[in-house]
């Protein structure tokens, strides 16, 4: 990190003091605006941490598509819904995406989210827009392979409402201290 | 029927049918997410239930008639099933579609035929009720009274 580190030495030779410097160079920040307390609060429409944001859902079924929306909806999101892998692929394109958080059903006909994250990660970016998959297996096995892909989260459906909260919360926190 | 008398009808309506397991926590969920932007959410979610389920349940007659069973089809139609169910609260069809998953698993004809004849009858079931919840519901609004949460 371009820094450097110094030892003073007193008279006997041993350690007096240390001295370290590490250069770090300035970055933007993710425009995301959050709340103090990290905690999620019996109340999460009210956190501005979901307002805005810009998320792309793909679940090939119609009826958890619809409640999934209406779920981010309610926490303040701007949701854009998909039914298949293909459309998901499309809809985030080759160049720079407006969505910030890609949400995946992992089991999809033709293109799974798997298929899709893989994809993501390999031709897009290995950290941007985000991905979270869902998922009604409690399998660990599953999880695992999510995060080896290189997914930043998991909803376990069904879906409630506090628990989308608080992985988006998770996901979003971590996101922003890597940066 | 007044007004005050139709609502009681109606939250005991509605107490019987998580009482008895048709609906459980997701379906109260989605009650909650009805709000003045969505004001008619659950009966437009509740109606693309409605349509998949009986889709798939033509897809399970028709796959099960077959010569030779396309158990893998079979499963994901289930499957299928069973995340709808399970995500606006009908229990009693979704615990009805797990028993029906492991049969395919195993491949057992005689246990998917029952699961089927079994997953139609809970569908019809909570479908009946929750027609009758709606009707109570406009019966209310039609009163010129409000429906209770």
């Amino acid at each position: 990190m371009h820094g450097n580190i110094w030892v003073v030495q007193n008279p006997q030779g041993s350690a007096q003091s240390m001295a370290l410097v590490i250069r770090f160079q300035v970055r933007p920040s993710i425009t995301i605006t959050m709340t103090e307390s990290g905690e999620s609060s019996d109340q999460p429409r009210s956190n501005s941490l979901f307002r805005g944001l810009q998320v792309l859902l793909a679940d090939d079924d119609d009826v958890n598509r619809a409640v999934t929306r209406k779920l981010l909806e309610k926490l303040g999101c701007t949701v854009s819904a998909v039914s298949s892998g293909f459309e998901c692929l499309s809809a985030i394109g080759p160049a720079s995406s407006p969505f910030q958080i890609v949400i995946l059903e992992l089991q999809m006909p033709e293109l799974d989210g798997f298929e899709v994250a893989i994809r993501i990660r390999k031709y897009r970016s290995r950290s941007w827009p985000l991905i979270v998959a869902m998922t009604a297996s409690g399998d660990e096995d599953v999880w695992k392979k999510c995060s080896q892909i290189g997914m930043n989260g998991v909803i376990r459906k069904p879906v409630l409402l506090q628990e989308i909260a608080i992985e988006l919360r998770k996901v979003l926190v971590q996101a922003n201290k890597v940066v | 029927m007044d007004v005050v008398q139709l609502q009681r009808q109606l939250v005991d309506y509605r107490a019987s049918l998580y009482h008895e397991a048709f609906l459980d926590e997701q379906f109260t969920q989605l009650q909650e997410l009805q709000d003045e932007n969505n004001p008619d959410f659950v009966v437009e979610v509740v109606s693309l239930f409605f349509e998949d389920s009986e889709r798939l349940l033509n897809e399970l007659t028709k796959a099960l008639e077959q010569q030779s069973i396309d158990f893998k089809r079979l499963d994901a139609h289930v499957h299928q099933l069973k995340g709808s169910s399970s995500s606006i609260g009908a229990q009693r069809v979704q615990k009805v579609c797990i028993a029906f998953r492991n049969d395919c698993e195993e491949q057992n004809v005689e246990g998917c035929l029952k699961c089927l004849q079994q997953v139609k009858h809970e569908y019809s079931l909570v479908k009946t009720k929750l027609e009758t919840m709606f009707k109570l519901e406009q019966q209310i609004l039609a009163a010129g009274g409000s429906v209770p949460m």
